[in-house]
């Protein structure tokens, strides 16, 4: 990999991370995305498992303002990813998949933490800590908790280099009697 | 994307056999319409292409072949797992079906993918006997799509096989238009030198062959789907849709690069065995193998499939689009690839004829990680900004006692590790994206447990392009003793191509596990491509009783001699061998 390529990478890093930031999304049109909740907050658990290279369940629904716990077992033999968010932030994301791999930090069934935080230069790395968002290596179990606010198009996705392309995404559905319910709010 | 229609649930827009037990195929004799020429030629179920057989794995397929043909012919199931008898090549599984007789296949569905079926008998596979199949698994595929096409491809060539077999055993540059020629010569000349380029030629010419020899028979028409170019074979989506692609290369003898300009290609399945999935802007399909792509077109436009033939004699096209009628660009055909030295590299199984050895003594014990020991004085490198650069990790381990000093070189660039360093045929994709490389492909899941292989076979691919020979360490079939292997053992395979030609290798009956270096994922194949000037290792865990065919897949390749009948010794069913003959007719492809 060239230095200028790097670089593009490395700006593109930096855009959803900014996103984050500000509470907002990188998607670029109008519903919000939500933000990371508190676990106290939450009205109820889903399980979600992972396997290669699909998750079960593969569709959603929630409620606007709901704050769900979300609990994501890896069942496959690769690492998978949970990333809640609009497919326009999946597309932008899949291209630092993308360099985590080219760079050894995901090898199929492995996630090097070491390399992680290896410096890619203008401040940045490859953490991979934004709270929409784990890395799930094989057998483990990990969570986030997240408050969805207005309804919007919306995937939970693995953007590990092909994965998201072969169909490892779930549909988030926003159910319209509860929309009803949460608009009186 | 909120109806999502399973996999293998449906057939689209293809002739569909339902997915019950029972199945009847006629063989007839049938026109081909290439849109450049009307041909007769052979069929299934009065058309060829014949029909996708569509299997659900568990289930037993019993397939009743009624021969409607004046001469016996047979069906192989390509890649298929199943008992040797039901395998369907003549002298090997069983006699072959005679004129006018019916055969009835009937065997278990042990797996799932892609797959396709064709004649085994004389060249009645390249006269249009063939058809594909699609195995739908027991439980969930690993990935998703909306619908579903088969692709699959031919090089339909307007002269009948025995015919094309016939002029090249005469003279076997008949079908190879792209020879070098005196223009060639002179502008060759103007650029390297009046010596250097006699010398290139002259090197070449010692190795009676050409260095245009990337396909030995062109001027066919490519086919996708029974289609020609102009026929444009056309599959119907809804922008936002995934669609699988099942991608068969059912040729006599043409590789072809494919690309859909405008969409990325994601590969998750290559000879009907899971990978993860890797995307790509291109891939190299070689005879006999099949590779599945999900693609997902976002607009409501047409998108062209195209596929260059890897010589660049000819292409096949079809369309995806939103309805019939509409069409995207079709590319020009990129420039033909030449060979080059480093496609030689394992040349010392080719006759060479009176080639002189007598200068090349200091050559012999050559390394190349350091240029000094060599003499490359008069070899011309083009684009040569950092000359020798490109040679330093050439493979020329076979090479010893050629003086190839004097050739022409190309510029370096591409690279792939399944092809000789240097070699004329890496592929580099069209948009300067990824094209996918055997190196890319791993398992999704371990078929068999990883362990040391028992021995090693080697098997050198050689050949006498002068003659149109073919043949495996120099043998060629009627004079081989068929290749012996035990019943649990596993064999790892090395293969070493000493001619300038590509090679798939098919073996029957048995998985090829590919090595790419990644142990338990290494992928699961049924065909292996070996490139000029390269060995490829494969590895097989002999799980399958009985007798099969092993062989290059180029049609022209296998009927000279580049076969070999593979005996599995033990095993439960040893039995079963009792009663087939021995015989040595079976040298169809």
């Amino acid at each position: 990999m060239n230095a200028s390529k790097l670089i593009v990478m490395a700006a593109a890093m930096s855009v959803t991370g900014t996103a984050f930031a500000a509470g907002s999304h990188g998607g670029g049109h109008g519903g919000g995305v939500g933000e990371p909740g508190k676990a106290a907050d939450a009205s109820r658990t889903i399980q979600v498992e992972m396997h290669d290279n699909y998750y079960e369940p593969e569709a959603i629904d929630v409620t606007r303002g709901e704050t769900v716990r979300f609990v994501i077992e890896n069942r496959g033999n690769l690492v998978h990813e949970f990333n809640i968010g609009t497919p326009e932030m999946h597309d932008a994301h899949q291209d630092e998949m993308k360099m985590m791999v080219e760079h050894g930090v995901i090898e199929g069934g492995k996630l090097h933490h070491d390399m992680m935080n290896m410096d890619m230069g203008n401040g940045h790395s490859m953490k991979h800590d934004d709270p929409n968002s784990v890395l799930v290596e094989p057998g483990d179990t990990k969570e986030i908790v997240w408050t969805f606010s207005s309804k919007t198009t919306m995937e939970f996705a693995c953007n590990i280099p092909g994965h998201y392309q072969s169909g490892m995404y779930g549909d988030v559905n926003f159910e319209s009697a509860a929309d009803t319910q949460a608009s009186a709010h | 994307m909120k109806k999502v229609l399973w996999a293998g649930a449906l057939g689209l827009l293809m002739p569909v056999i339902a997915a019950a037990g029972e199945y009847n195929i006629t063989v007839d004799r049938v026109m081909i319409d290439t849109g450049d020429f009307v041909k007769e030629g052979i069929g299934y179920n009065g058309a060829s292409p014949g029909p996708v057989l569509r299997f659900k794995e568990g289930e037993t397929a019993k397939i009743n072949v009624t021969n409607n043909l004046d001469e016996a012919t047979s069906i192989h199931w390509h890649g298929l797992i199943l008992p040797f008898e039901q395998d369907g090549v003549p002298g090997i599984s069983f006699p072959g079906i005679p004129a006018g007789e019916t055969f009835t296949y009937e065997f278990p569905v042990v797996q799932s993918g892609t797959y396709w079926f064709h004649s085994h008998s004389g060249f009645q596979e390249p006269n249009g006997a063939y058809g594909a199949i699609v195995i739908e698994p027991e439980g969930r595929e690993p990935f998703r799509y909306n619908r579903e096409y088969v692709i699959q491809l031919t090089d339909k060539h307007p002269h009948d096989a025995n015919r094309i077999m016939r002029n090249l055993k005469k003279m076997p540059d008949y079908y190879n238009r792209k020879q070098q020629t005196v223009g060639d010569f002179f502008s060759d000349m103007s650029n390297h030198g009046f010596m250097t380029t006699l010398q290139d030629r002259l090197a070449w010419g010692d190795m009676r062959m050409m260095k245009a020899d990337v396909e030995d028979v062109q001027g066919f028409t490519g086919l996708i789907n029974g289609k020609g170019p102009d026929q444009n074979w056309t599959g119907l989506f809804e922008p936002g849709e995934r669609i699988r692609l099942r991608f068969i290369n059912s040729s006599a003898m043409a590789y072809f690069d494919i690309r859909i300009p405008g969409l990325e290609m994601t590969v998750v399945q290559a000879d009907g065995n899971n990978v993860q999935p890797v995307t790509v802007d291109e891939f190299r399909i070689g005879v006999a193998e099949t590779y599945d792509v999900i693609v997902r077109p976002k607009t409501a436009e047409a998108y062209t499939i195209f596929a260059e033939s890897m010589g660049r004699s000819g292409y096949a096209r079809a369309t995806l689009a939103p309805e019939e009628g509409m069409e995207g660009a079709v590319p020009d055909l990129r420039e033909a690839p030449l060979l080059t030295m480093a496609d030689m590299g394992g040349m010392h199984g080719m006759d060479h004829g009176s080639m002189d050895m007598s200068d090349s003594s200091d050559m012999s014990d050559m390394d190349h990680s350091s240029m000094e020991s060599m003499d490359h004085s008069a070899m011309e490198m083009e684009d040569s900004e950092q000359p020798g650069s490109d040679m330093e990790s050439m493979d020329n381990s076979g090479m010893a006692g050629m003086d190839h000093s004097s050739m022409i070189m190309p510029e370096g660039g591409a690279s792939d590790p399944f092809y000789a360093e240097g070699s004329g045929l890496v592929p580099v994709a069209a948009n300067g994206g990824k094209f996918l490389s055997y190196a890319d492909l791993r398992a999704q899941k371990p078929l068999y447990e990883e362990r040391e292989p028992t021995r090693e076979i080697e098997l050198r691919l050689t050949g006498n392009m002068e003659r149109y020979t073919w043949s495996i360490n120099g043998v060629k079939y009627e004079d081989a003793e068929p290749l012996k292997l035990q019943y649990g053992e596993r064999v790892r395979f090395k293969f070493v191509n000493e001619t300038m030609m590509t090679h798939p290798m098919h073996l029957h009956g048995m998985w090829s596990i590919l090595d790419v270096g990644a142990g338990q994922w290494n992928p699961v194949k049924h065909t292996v491509s070996v490139q000029p000037g390269t060995t490829v290792y494969m590895e097989t865990e002999v799980d399958a009783p009985g007798q099969w065919a092993f062989h290059c897949h180029l049609s022209y390749h296998a009927a000279s001699g580049m076969f070999r009948k593979v005996v599995v010794e033990g095993g439960p069913d040893q039995g079963n061998t009792v009663g087939i003959k021995a015989e040595q007719d079976g040298g169809d492809a």
